[in-house]
């Protein structure tokens, strides 16, 4: 059986302290250089590393791995010096692995290695290949063409095509790799996908331009309704209304749409019979007003058995107008004259054409069909595919279009066609950044079309805007201050929320929440109305930490958070100046927190606080019925800190069954029983550590003194030895592993950004934004910043380079 | 192979017993030409479907304690009862490339990965997914030019939300059991409303046809289109655009077949099913009745039928079950837990049941559809606790046209690690795949046809 000893937890208590000393020093070292038993200063002189290897070697690899017995085709004797190590890098770290996991040696091989001397060796080998890395020939690293994963198909589509409506909802779920949805390895092409992406392309190419334009819509205002209006039983079937002096019949009206109307209403002229008075004139005059305005005025001659039709055309803004008609020239109420109108209507607008449409169609009028064809579909594919198009391409798509017309479909159904066409083309499905060199092993620029995709899906998780587009066009973008301009402009805009969606809400694996199904019996009051609470929550910190550019460190230990009245309830807060519920002295008073909407919350208890204390993440490393220290220390280690436990043993070993007989107790208590097992001891004893902080939470995160009637104990330990009770103070720990922290989140988002796992060549990019951080404040633009102008962003090669 | 065939066809037929009642199915007319022998009777086809249940099983409630015939069904093959005729257990099966062989931990992954290709999953997170092609996809690729769809995956669990699924390995490993190369996961299909528009598309006639005729175009565009692209991309990313014309060609061949062959017949009466169900066990039970549809209109003989993921940790509350599956599996011997496990377990085979039930009730030229089938069942793992890969629980229903005598339990020699891959030719022996060899298989299994 192989466990994972102390010497894990060795270079962990060594990170965590190397951490804060880092934090001082402000400068990049590796992560665990300081090797236990050897000479102080790091890695040493390239042949004191050797020799030290070649000691451990010779006295344990080299009867199975050397010149006579080659087992698993693995020989060791062949590396004669540091070089040649580094330069079979795969090999060594596989080597590393084995033995550090305990796997090698074979366990039946005596005299064992022991820890110290086993942690030596490795302690040196990755000294060795630290030392590499720094003087390393700069490598960007290898990114896989990246398809569109479904949130990013949904914002492209919706920003290219100007439809929102969620297309990608059918497609099959995108897998994931290194923990996020964007990875180019894993995401695959399988038919089904295929075929989803040609019914989607119908279907937003059908509602950007519909095969029918709607008719426009109209509004009509009857005779009585017009005011002052009238009570329709006073006057029955009155279908014309009189008027007889200057006062106005009005209307008020919101319209929907900006564009031509047609504003109608018929009208006759009612006189004494034969008897013309003197100066009356011929006809009536009708006067249409619009806001206060006369717009119109119409001569009205007709009788009662053909009214006369009055309308006018006129371009009108969305929004609420006021409309009237008024007879402009009455003789009075004694005058037997009147003017009679009858429904007044609102046509319009008279273009109905969606939005996207006419965005989409645009183009000079004046231009033979054949060219405005061309014009238009060069517009749309230099977008869809995120670069200017050559007119060869433009023609071949141009040519679906004129497949429709030879057929006599109309021109609007031909570019719906050939659009289509964009939109399941792998130009626009995959992110391709085309490049002169595709296999050169080299690294160079990326061009500032590409760059300016990469930017725009890592910060929006969409296509670029027209700035962006213009700046790669300008050959600008490329730029240092260009760049960081452009950075933060776009984390300013509101589309860059996605980094809170699609990056936070992965990394923290919040995105788990939404099939977390805690026990109804043990927690009724979980409802969905708590869970999209919960996810709420964590999502507006974040993105609160995200847009002011504070410290990172504020992630792990702020002081606020966002608040409903549900969620309120649950952490028992009373107000917005977070003072408890059950506290009736309460001063100074906060505003009450009530209803669905969320404010901020100034939390005085330090014991909630960052995203550790959020109910989103004490849910989802929470099991069904309990919670599991064990994951929340986990995911401490290897989200927050970086410093992942190594896997479980393959094998689990049966517990025998006298020692698992159910013992009473806390739940602590029983896994601190459980952990009586020397083999499991060493492991658990530090990941639970971490994870009794949280214990004062139960698995739905509500705060909770007793568990199963006994008092909680959230005493526990950090692997370096520091004791702690309570969540207050381990946050207050954490919040010290500054650079362990930043170097994690770095990671992260480097991954996310590039889309592939971050490398060991990717080690000085790492440390240098981690150092930029330490000098500004662990600002989360600088991290942005930083990831933006850093090489591997910035550039790329092609096949495998060698070391 | 023939001598698979061998046996007469009444021999193994002989004892089936009456079809059980289920609504839907009775007293429809046929949707097949062999359904019912008619002029243009033909012999029914086989086909075949595998069945994936996570975190292994409880074995000592699983594992018949006599081999041969008339064996006592454990606690959890109890929901078979009524078909136990139609069944063959078989015991001590090996998934070896589901073992670490010194990738140290992610059991989970590797077992669902393995459980049909028979190939050592790469470790990697992101980089380089790999596994083999699995025994679905070869059998697929074999009757592809058949019928409307080549397979169907359909599962009850999406792929996770989140990453880390399993010690280091992409989620991909443990959310999919099919593979269509050792680089191309298929991934399954959750939501029933779209299983059945693949299957019976969806609109009216005319605008299919409509339809169809759009795509081709469409379909030839970015095939003369895209001949540019590859010159100016690396190698790795001409292995994504392969992909995707590998997809694009599928599609096309589908587009083919589907003028060619008859227009598939839906039962009287069925119900266009919805958006996936709330509750688990009504989402299971639509997954199969579209999975019997599928065989039963002929739309398509090849299936995998994932009903959890590997590893998953759902609680089943509405048996009982408070607790997460994947905890409860980690059982450390605790009584509770194992029986709790067990109950999960039965609740599972308890679809299994209603889905044979199903089969066994539509009447097929000689027999019953069951007849024609061969469903497979079971786990990549054994010991949810120990994480073991030999002796695995797998099952199978179904006579496969005559070819597998049912009724009995087979014992494959503990520690000797006879390869499940071995099944897997031999099953595919039974749609004249032409293949001897598959993953890490060493042979073909022997006893099947007794």
């Amino acid at each position: 059986m192989k466990f994972w000893p102390r010497r894990y937890w060795i270079r962990i208590a060594m990170a965590l302290a190397l951490g804060t000393l880092l934090a001082q020093r402000a400068i990049p070292a590796p992560p665990a250089a300081e090797p236990v038993a050897v000479s102080a200063g790091g890695a040493g002189t390239a042949p004191a590393d050797y020799a030290r290897i070649h000691t451990f070697l010779q006295a344990h690899c080299i009867e199975c791995h050397g010149p006579t017995k080659q087992k698993g085709d693995l020989a060791l004797h062949v590396y004669k010096d540091v070089k040649s190590i580094v330069k079979d890098r795969k090999v060594w770290e596989k080597v590393l692995e084995k033995v550090r996991g305990g796997e090698m040696p074979p366990k039946k091989k005596k005299p064992r290695p022991d820890p110290v001397e086993t942690e030596a060796f490795a302690r040196t080998i990755e000294g060795v290949f630290y030392e590499a890395d720094k003087n390393a020939k700069p490598d960007p690293g290898q990114v896989t063409i990246r398809r569109l994963n479904r949130t990013e198909y949904n914002n492209t589509i919706r920003d290219l095509v100007g439809v929102d409506f969620k297309p990608a909802e059918d497609f099959p779920s995108d897998d994931i790799g290194q923990g996020f949805d964007n990875i180019g390895d894993v995401l695959s092409i399988s038919p089904v996908l295929m075929e989803r992406y040609l019914a989607a392309a119908d279907a937003v190419m059908r509602r950007a331009i519909p095969d029918q334009l709607p008719k426009p819509m109209v509004h009509r205002v009857g005779p009585l309704f017009l005011k002052p209006n009238l009570r329709p039983r006073d006057f029955p079937g009155l279908k014309f209304r009189p008027i007889v002096d200057t006062r106005k019949l009005r209307t008020s009206y919101a319209l929907p749409g900006e564009g031509e109307h047609l504003l109608r209403v018929k009208a006759w002229y009612e006189r004494p019979d034969g008897d013309w008075g003197e100066g009356d004139e011929p006809a009536a005059k009708l006067g249409l007003w619009v806001d206060g305005k006369l717009v119109q005025s119409f001569d009205v001659l007709a009788g009662e058995k053909s009214p006369d039709l009055c309308e006018t055309k006129l371009n009108l803004k969305t929004g609420e107008h006021q409309f009237a008609i008024s007879f402009l020239n009455p003789g009075g109420e004694d005058s037997g004259r009147a003017l009679r109108v009858g429904t007044f209507e609102i046509h319009g607008p008279a273009d109905t054409r969606p939005a996207s449409q006419i965005m989409l169609l645009a183009c000079d009028p004046n231009l033979p069909e054949h060219e405005r064809t061309r014009a238009v579909l060069r517009r749309f594919a230099a977008r869809a595919y995120r670069r200017p198009v050559s007119s060869e391409e433009v023609e071949r798509i141009a040519q679906l279009a004129d497949q429709v017309q030879a057929q006599g479909g109309k021109w609007e159904s031909a570019i719906q066609f050939a659009m289509e066409g964009v939109l399941i083309s792998p130009k626009f499905l995959f992110r391709v950044e085309l490049d002169d060199r595709p296999d050169s092993s080299g690294q160079h620029a990326i061009g500032d079309y590409p760059l300016a995709s990469r930017l725009s899906y890592f910060l929006w998780s969409t296509m670029p805007d027209a700035e962006l587009f213009d700046l790669a066009a300008k050959g600008k973008l490329h730029e240092d201050a260009v760049l960081e301009q452009q950075v933060r402009r776009m984390l300013a805009d509101p589309k860059s929320h996605a980094l809170v969606d699609n990056f936070a809400m992965q990394w923290l694996q919040i995105r788990r929440l939404k099939t977390f199904a805690p026990d109804t019996g043990m927690f009724p009051d979980f409802n969905e109305q708590l869970r999209q609470a919960m996810f709420t929550e964590t999502s507006m910190f974040v993105d609160a930490v995200f847009r002011e550019d504070r410290s990172i460190i504020d992630l792990i230990d702020g002081d606020f958070t966002f608040l409903n009245e549900r969620l309120a309830r649950h952490y028992e807060i009373a107000d917005t100046n977070g003072n408890p519920a059950w506290d009736k002295e309460i001063a100074p008073k906060g505003q009450p927190i009530r209803g669905e909407g969320f404010v901020r919350v100034h939390l005085a208890d330090r014991n909630r606080g960052g995203v550790l204390t959020q109910a989103s993440v004490l849910s989802v490393t929470s099991n069904p019925t309990r919670t599991s220290p064990v994951k929340r220390g986990k995911f401490v280690l290897e989200q927050i800190l970086g410093v992942p436990p190594p896997p479980p043993p393959p094998n689990v070993p049966q517990l025998p069954e006298s020692a698992t007989a159910v013992a009473s107790g806390s739940l602590r208590h029983r896994m601190e029983q459980h952990r009586a097992d020397p083999n499991c001891a060493n492991c658990h004893e530090h990941m639970d550590g971490i994870g009794f902080a949280f214990e004062n939470f139960n698995a739905v995160g509500k705060f909770r003194a007793k568990d199963a009637g006994f008092e909680i104990d959230p005493s526990g330990t950090m692997p370096d030895g520091k004791a702690f009770r309570g969540p207050a103070e381990l946050k207050k720990m954490l919040s010290g592993q500054k650079s362990l922290f930043s170097r994690c989140l770095t990671k992260k988002l480097l991954t996310y950004a590039l889309g592939r796992g971050v490398e060991y060549y990717d080690q000085p990019t790492v440390e240098a934004i981690v150092s930029a951080l330490s000098r500004n404040d662990y600002k989360f633009s600088t991290l942005v910043v930083g990831i933006a102008k850093s090489d591997p962003f910035r550039q790329r090669r092609g096949k495998e380079q060698s070391q | 192979m023939n001598s698979q065939n061998a046996i007469s066809r009444r021999t193994v037929l002989r004892g089936i017993g009456c079809a059980m009642s289920l609504p839907w199915l009775e007293a429809m007319g046929p949707l097949t030409n062999w359904t019912l022998g008619g002029e243009t009777a033909r012999p029914a086809p086989n086909r075949m479907a595998f069945m994936y249940v996570p975190n292994g099983v409880n074995m000592a409630d699983w594992k018949p304690a006599s081999e041969g015939t008339g064996f006592e069904l454990p606690a959890i093959l109890k929901p078979l009862e009524g078909v136990r005729d139609d069944i063959l257990v078989l015991s001590g099966l090996t998934a070896d490339k589901a073992r670490p062989h010194g990738d140290g931990g992610g059991d989970h992954a590797r077992a669902m990965s393995a459980f049909l290709t028979g190939a050592q999953p790469r470790k990697t997170d992101g980089a380089d997914i790999r596994a083999g092609i699995s025994v679905d996809q070869v059998a697929a690729s074999r009757l592809a030019d058949q019928t409307r769809l080549a397979s169907l995956e359909i599962g009850c669990e999406s792929g996770a939300m989140a990453g880390n699924c399993d010690s280091g390995y992409s989620c991909v490993y443990s959310s999919t059991m099919s593979w269509r190369s050792s680089t191309t996961p298929m991934p399954k299909e959750t939501n029933p409303r779209l299983v059945f528009e693949r299957m019976f598309g969806s609109g009216t006639n005319s605008q299919r046809v409509k339809r169809t005729a759009r795509q081709r175009s469409l379909l030839d565009f970015v095939r003369e289109d895209s001949g540019d692209l590859s010159r100016k991309l690396g190698t790795t990313d001409r292995r994504k655009l392969d992909e995707y014309f590998t997809a694009v060609r599928d599609i096309e061949m589908r587009m083919e077949r589907a003028e060619k062959l008859p227009e598939p017949k839906l039962p009287d009466g069925f119900q266009k099913p919805g958006n996936t169900p709330a509750v688990y066990g009504d989402h299971l039970r639509i997954m199969s009745d579209l999975l019997v549809l599928a065989f039963q209109a002929d739309v398509t003989r090849v299936s995998t039928f994932v009903l959890a993921n590997e590893g998953s940790n759902k609680p089943y509350p509405f048996i009982g079950i408070r607790e997460g599956h994947h905890d409860l599996s980690h059982h450390g011997g605790d009584m509770k837990k194992k029986e709790k496990l067990r109950d999960i377990n039965t609740f599972h085979m308890t679809q299994m049941a209603y889905l044979l039930g199903k089969l066994k009730s539509i009447p097929e030229g000689d027999g019953t559809l069951l007849d024609h089938c061969t469903i497979v069942y079971g786990s990549g793992n054994s010991d949810g606790n120990r994480h073991n890969h030999d002796d695995l629980p797998v099952l199978l229903a179904g006579k496969a046209c005559g070819t597998i005598k049912t009724g009995r339990h087979l014992v494959f020699p503990k520690g000797k690690d006879t390869p499940l891959n071995n099944l897997w030719v031999s099953m595919l022996d039974r749609v004249k795949a032409g293949v001897d060899t598959l993953g890490d298989s060493t042979g073909r299994l022997p006893g099947l046809t007794g």
